[in-house]
């Protein structure tokens, strides 16, 4: 089992839904990912690299072979799969304080959701239904969102910068390049290995 | 399309694991343990295939029953589930898996229902594809970058880092003739490898969580 790799988590949640209710999910995403405003908090929660929610009706079970046996489910289930930095616990509280109007609009639909506040049996909720992850891969381990982010600007600004140089005297390149460090000063934080919780 | 978020494809792959119960360990456990063993770091399968930014693979054992009053029910296979966070197109993308990694490939879906092999390529990403299912809602933090193109902005980072820190005195003259040697040596930097951690920290801050 390996949830972490290096500043990243693998979650995994699994919630069962009646059936009807999956054309309501659908419109709610449909809206989220239409009227991007409404995305801007999930985007300032900004320790998540990747997230997706996957409805799976009952009967769209992959079946490869006559020989496998046909899943007979009453329920359509939901899948959550989140890719973010930090503890469970920060991720949780997070999400609960900061998204909790929306997370209650997406799994309200699922069977016994407690609500996102208050916290603990929220929590709770999560833990049972959390499914872990055998195996974990992260191409960056020691890099955060936010470092990704940050580096980004960094590439970008050095880009500019490169591009202007050839056509600067030492004089116009000094003040071009004091207005780079002031750009990307605050986004020189260094990766690294993760903190251990002890 | 709900799988994709700029340059990047979140796929999502449900293959049903053979169930034989002639075969001992089964064939579930024989995937966590192979997974078990699998390296996470560059030499790593999906860092020898390119495009993976963030994948995982975990057994479904059984969907969750949450408590009455919902009603308790199973699926009758187990799962392996295949979630992966990349740049590009799926058939390139499955294509690089066989090409770059095809021992992991064989270890991982020889255990699953109706895999074809890697013999035939395109048979292999047919069968991938039958076991796709759609994202419905599909968040991606930075969404314009490529995998190498994220290794080499983080690798710029640090080193930008340095050149600003050792260049704070410096003439205009100087500056600029140093910039310029500074771009050159960035360009002739080899790519870091995915699945490397960047740099090792020198700097020992302490305490518990630091």
């Amino acid at each position: 089992m390996s949830n972490v790799n290096g500043k990243a988590y693998a979650m995994n949640v699994v919630t069962p839904m009646k059936p009807w209710k999956q054309y309501v999910l659908r419109f709610l995403f449909f809206l989220l990912r239409t009227f991007k405003p409404l995305q801007s908090k999930l985007i300032n929660l900004s320790f998540i690299e990747f997230a997706r929610w996957a409805i799976v009706p009952r009967d769209s079970f992959p079946r490869l072979s006559l020989a496998q046996e046909k899943e007979e489910l009453s329920y359509d289930y939901l899948f959550f799969f989140s890719n973010f930095n930090g503890t469970w616990n920060q991720y949780i509280d997070a999400f609960s304080a900061v998204l909790s109007t929306e997370l209650n609009l997406i799994w309200r639909l699922s069977e016994k959701f407690p609500g996102s506040v208050p916290v603990t049996p929220f929590k709770s909720y999560i833990t049972h239904v959390q499914v872990d992850t055998d195996y974990y891969y992260n191409a960056y381990p020691n890099a955060t969102a936010n470092d990704v982010k940050a580096a980004v600007i960094v590439q970008d600004a050095v880009d500019e910068l490169a591009r202007k140089n050839a056509s600067l005297s030492p004089q116009q390149f000094a003040e071009a390049y004091l207005a780079f460090v002031l750009q990307v000063q605050a986004h020189l934080g260094e990766t690294g290995e993760p903190p251990v919780a002890c | 399309m709900a799988n994709q978020n700029g340059v990047m494809y979140g796929l999502t792959i449900f293959s049903p694991i053979i169930d034989d119960d002639h075969v001992t360990p089964s064939h579930d456990l024989q995937l966590r343990e192979y997974f078990a063993s699998l390296p996470t770091g560059p030499e790593s399968p999906f860092a020898q295939a390119p495009f993976t930014h963030l994948a995982r693979l975990f057994v479904l054992d059984d969907v969750v029953f949450v408590g009455k009053p919902s009603k308790e029910e199973h699926l009758k296979s187990k799962y392996l589930i295949f979630e992966s966070n990349f740049d590009g197109d799926l058939d390139t993308y499955l294509m690089g898996l066989v090409r770059y990694a095809p021992e992991h490939v064989d270890a991982t879906w020889s255990h699953c229902v109706g895999y074809p092999g890697i013999a035939d390529a395109a048979a292999f990403v047919r069968y991938m594809k039958a076991c796709q299912l759609e994202t419905t809602f599909y968040f991606a933090a930075v969404n314009s970058q490529t995998l190498t193109q994220t290794l080499k902005a983080l690798q710029t980072q640090r080193l930008v880092a340095e050149f600003i820190a050792s260049h704070q005195a410096s003439k205009p003259a100087a500056l600029q003739h140093a910039f310029a040697a500074f771009l050159m040596e960035l360009r002739a930097q080899p790519l870091p490898r995915p699945g490397r951690a960047t740099i090792e920290r020198t700097l020992q801050t302490g305490g518990h969580n630091e």
